[in-house]
């Protein structure tokens, strides 16, 4: 049976998938090399097959991944460090939801979820994951059972009861990493309390594995992933150049490295690439966006179903979107990365996300980023079905437009469901804030 | 003041609570749900006061921050307390229940200053020693807060008194649960008295839950169905004359106001230590996190010692945490023949026609 599962993987994952990998990295950079003629957008990053392969290699010894690796699923914000150095293949259900976003199939799963009896009110990640989970469906291809499941409350409570839901789904254990929400700075109980869940989590990790935690792959892996977070700040700082070489658009496309494969040395070296790519595009002055005009900043989940239409709908007036709250939160906490003191370390950064601070603390935000990145206007997007990213929206928007008098846009849909968006609501609203920009 | 049984003292309304407390010098600390330490506010002589989004119907104030898709409770709970509805109190204690009452008390600190203290609290979602140390520790802050709004600063002996209280007024409500449905009172009267613990002092609930306890139990009415409520509250209490109507009585509670806040009595010689232990070890409820299987073994309990197979679950549209649980514990239910519905209420809005429909329906496919 090992013998057979092996032979699987080998075949499988590394020779013909690699292969086949390799191939379409190398097709797809044939394509961009010819002479780009969109009349909005710039031309596209040269590395992007090379994320394409990334993250379909990612997917692809998911597949296989049950045969060979103890499998987990966590949270995007849990201190997944530990997990990899205990060798574990991680998935990130939210990173799948919106893939499933993204290939307009978000609704399809969530369906299956809500005909399950969840409600449609409910987070529609939770409900693309459950609805993907009770069906065996994905565009994936499959997701590897877990052994293991961690939750991290510091971007949402929803994920505790969605985490509940999965391990009464899948039988396994549930690791529970509770982050008290910080309103200026986090108290020290709240720090030492982090730090204990996190230090008596490891033995349930070291149990589901099987083997002992290696403290100094603890510390290599925590230096990769400070690395990882400390270049992924860079790659988002260059979207403050003028014209920016990256819109939030890009940037949600290239975060996924570093929600979903943080500690890995791979994720380094593409950030690496990236971050060269860009300062290249600084250098010689190529944007994101033709004869780029206005730049907005984004708060809020993307809208994963609609990425491509807003994104041309901008570029046509010129408009780059050059950062958004929601990639910079894997991008600022790289300092309090300690790899000398993993554990305590880790507890101090991963309490202190911007989802788990204040409505206060993300409007300071936004308007230390409308100024570093010379913003004109802010597009709040209201998220039917992420409450903690949304409420505040309301004052936060009239905050900037009133003190800050900056133009804000509230602008209604759902991160992962499109039922929950009309598109031609949304088009008067934004065509009304894009001619206030322009007056 | 309402008479709820010929042989039990009238009952004081929130109005009369109140206006006594502060008659005495005390103060008042409006709370939003669900778990909060009773006895901490009561050392300080704040009397809890609780905010469930009572009965309004103009959200007007709540809606101009907060998005259609925010839970009624906590957009009718602005609402209530940007209009003046909670001005008698002095402080406004706010739990982190869910993401949504997590944002509203940033949003009162931050954004849109309340009239009163704002003390949020932060209720840790694993239990064992890690959520009681970190419980005990964050109550000691709201100490010092709570010592800096009122200029008091009660002792260990001050605060060990008032858990003795609280603890006693608990033990009491357990009682009255375990005898639910067969105390000489209907629905309405047991909630109206149950839920007076939202409002009234520890040293006015136990005598009156005294009472209650020594009335003999009522013959048991065949032709009533039994069932077993679940949820986030008993709202509004029109329901219960639904109910009745249907030909059921109320047998048993799992609702996160009520029977999932009977906490066990605590443990350390610490007051803080003893408080924390209290609300980590209460009954399983979904905004603690609990677990799927324990919440359902707890609701096959109630329903196994009652001898009931219908359960309705009363919801508040947009609440996550009762929502992820509800197909689960449903179809735990459904697997042990106990029928169960969902009425989702607003509770901004009167019980909508279609609640009862599913109410009677739900009666009529277990009726004998
Ligand atoms: S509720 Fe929001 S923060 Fe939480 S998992 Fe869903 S999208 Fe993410
Ligand atoms: S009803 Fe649910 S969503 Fe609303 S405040 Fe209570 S726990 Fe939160």
């Amino acid at each position: 049976m090992k013998l057979a599962s092996s032979l699987r993987w080998h075949l499988n994952v590394t020779v013909l998938g690699s292969a086949w990998l390799k191939w379409d990295r190398l097709r797809l950079a044939r394509k961009l090399r010819r002479p780009w003629r969109h009349p909005h957008l710039g031309p596209p990053l040269l590395t992007s097959p090379r994320l394409k392969e990334l993250i379909s290699r990612h997917y692809l010894r998911g597949r296989f991944a049950n045969d060979r690796y103890p499998v987990a699923w966590v949270t995007s914000g849990a201190p997944v460090e530990v997990l990899v150095a205990l060798g574990y293949f991680v998935i990130y259900p939210e990173n799948h939801g919106a893939v499933c976003g993204i290939r307009e199939v978000g609704d399809t799963m969530a369906a299956h979820a809500e005909a399950a009896g969840y409600s449609p009110d409910l987070c529609s990640y939770a409900r693309a994951d459950i609805g993907a989970a009770l069906s065996g469906e994905t565009p994936v291809g499959r997701l590897p059972r877990p052994d293991l499941l961690l939750c991290c409350t510091n971007i949402c409570q929803t994920v505790l009861y969605w985490y509940r839901v999965l391990a009464e789904h899948f039988g396994c254990p549930l690791v529970v990493i509770d982050t008290p929400f910080v309103y200026d700075q986090a108290s020290e109980h709240a720090v030492t309390y982090v730090e204990r869940q996190i230090e008596d989590s490891v033995a349930v990790c070291e149990r589901v594995a099987g083997r002992a935690l290696d403290s100094r792959r603890l510390q290599r892996v925590t230096s990769r992933s400070k690395e990882a977070v400390a270049l992924w700040g860079s790659v988002l700082q260059c979207g403050m150049a003028r014209p920016t070489p990256i819109t939030a658009f890009d940037a949600f496309i290239h975060m996924a490295p570093i929600v979903e494969m943080r500690g890995e040395e791979l994720t380094v070296a593409y950030y690496r690439a990236l971050l060269a790519e860009l300062r290249r595009r600084v250098d010689r002055g190529i944007g994101a966006v033709k004869g780029e005009r206005h730049r907005v900043l984004w708060d809020n989940l993307p809208i994963w179903h609609r990425l491509r239409w807003l994104g041309e709908l901008l570029a046509e007036h010129q408009v780059a979107m050059v950062a958004s709250t929601y990639t910079n939160a894997w991008g600022e906490l790289a300092e309090l990365i300690d790899p000398a003191r993993p554990i305590a370390s880790a507890a101090r950064c991963y309490i202190h996300p911007i989802l788990n601070r204040g409505t206060g603390h993300k409007l300071a935000t936004m308007r230390r980023m409308v100024g570093e990145y010379g913003v004109d206007g802010v597009i709040l997007h209201s998220d039917r079905s992420c409450k903690p990213y949304s409420i505040g929206q309301v004052d936060q928007r009239s905050r900037l437009a009133g003190e800050a008098g900056v133009p804000a846009l509230l602008l209604e849909a759902d991160h992962n469901d499109p039922r929950s968006f009309s598109e031609q609501q949304a088009t008067t609203r934004l065509q009304a804030f894009l001619e206030m920009l322009a007056a | 003041m309402r008479t709820l049984h010929p042989e039990l003292p009238p009952i004081p309304s929130r109005a009369d609570a109140v206006g006594e407390h502060l008659a005495g010098g005390g103060q008042v600390a409006a709370v939003l749900p669900v778990h909060y330490p009773r006895s901490l506010l009561r050392a300080f002589d704040l009397l809890p006061v609780e905010v469930w989004g009572p009965p309004v119907r103009d959200t007007q104030l709540g809606d101009a921050h907060l998005q259609a898709y925010t839970c009624s409770v906590v957009r009718s709970g602005l609402a209530v307390a940007l209009a003046g509805g909670i001005d008698v109190a002095s402080v406004l204690v706010v739990p982190h229940t869910c993401d949504s009452l997590q944002g509203l008390a940033s949003l009162l600190l931050d954004l849109v200053p309340a009239r009163q203290a704002v003390v949020p609290l932060y209720h840790p979602r694993v239990g064992g020693p890690a959520g009681t140390y970190f419980l005990a520790a964050e109550l000691r802050a709201v100490y010092t807060r709570l010592a800096d709004v009122t200029g008091r600063h009660p002792d260990d002996a001050a605060l060990s008194a008032a858990i003795a209280r609280e603890e006693a007024a608990d033990a009491r409500l357990a009682a009255l649960l375990a005898r639910q449905g067969s105390l000489p009172l209907g629905d309405r009267a047991f909630y109206t008295l149950a839920r007076s613990r939202e409002y009234l002092p520890a040293e006015r609930f136990t005598p009156l839950a005294d009472a209650a306890l020594a009335l003999p139990d009522a013959p048991a009415d065949p032709a009533q169905v039994p069932i077993v409520l679940s949820g986030m509250f008993p709202e509004p209490m029109a329901l219960f004359d639904a109910i009745a109507a249907a030909g059921g009585r109320v047998v048993g509670d799992d609702t996160a106001c009520v029977g999932r806040r009977a906490y066990p009595a605590g443990r350390s010689d610490d007051p803080f230590v003893r408080m924390a232990e209290r609300l980590v070890d209460g009954p399983p409820d979904s905004t603690r996190g609990s677990a799927v299987a324990v919440r359902l073994a707890r609701l096959r309990g109630l329903v196994a010692a009652r001898g009931v197979r219908a359960v309705l679950f009363l919801e508040v549209k947009f609440c996550e945490p009762e929502l992820f649980y509800l197909p689960l514990l449903r179809a735990g239910l459904e697997a042990d023949g106990v029928r169960s519905t969902t009425i989702e209420v607003d509770v901004t809005e009167a019980l909508p026609h279609q609640a009862i429909t599913r109410l009677e329906a739900l009666l009529e496919t277990v009726a004998p």
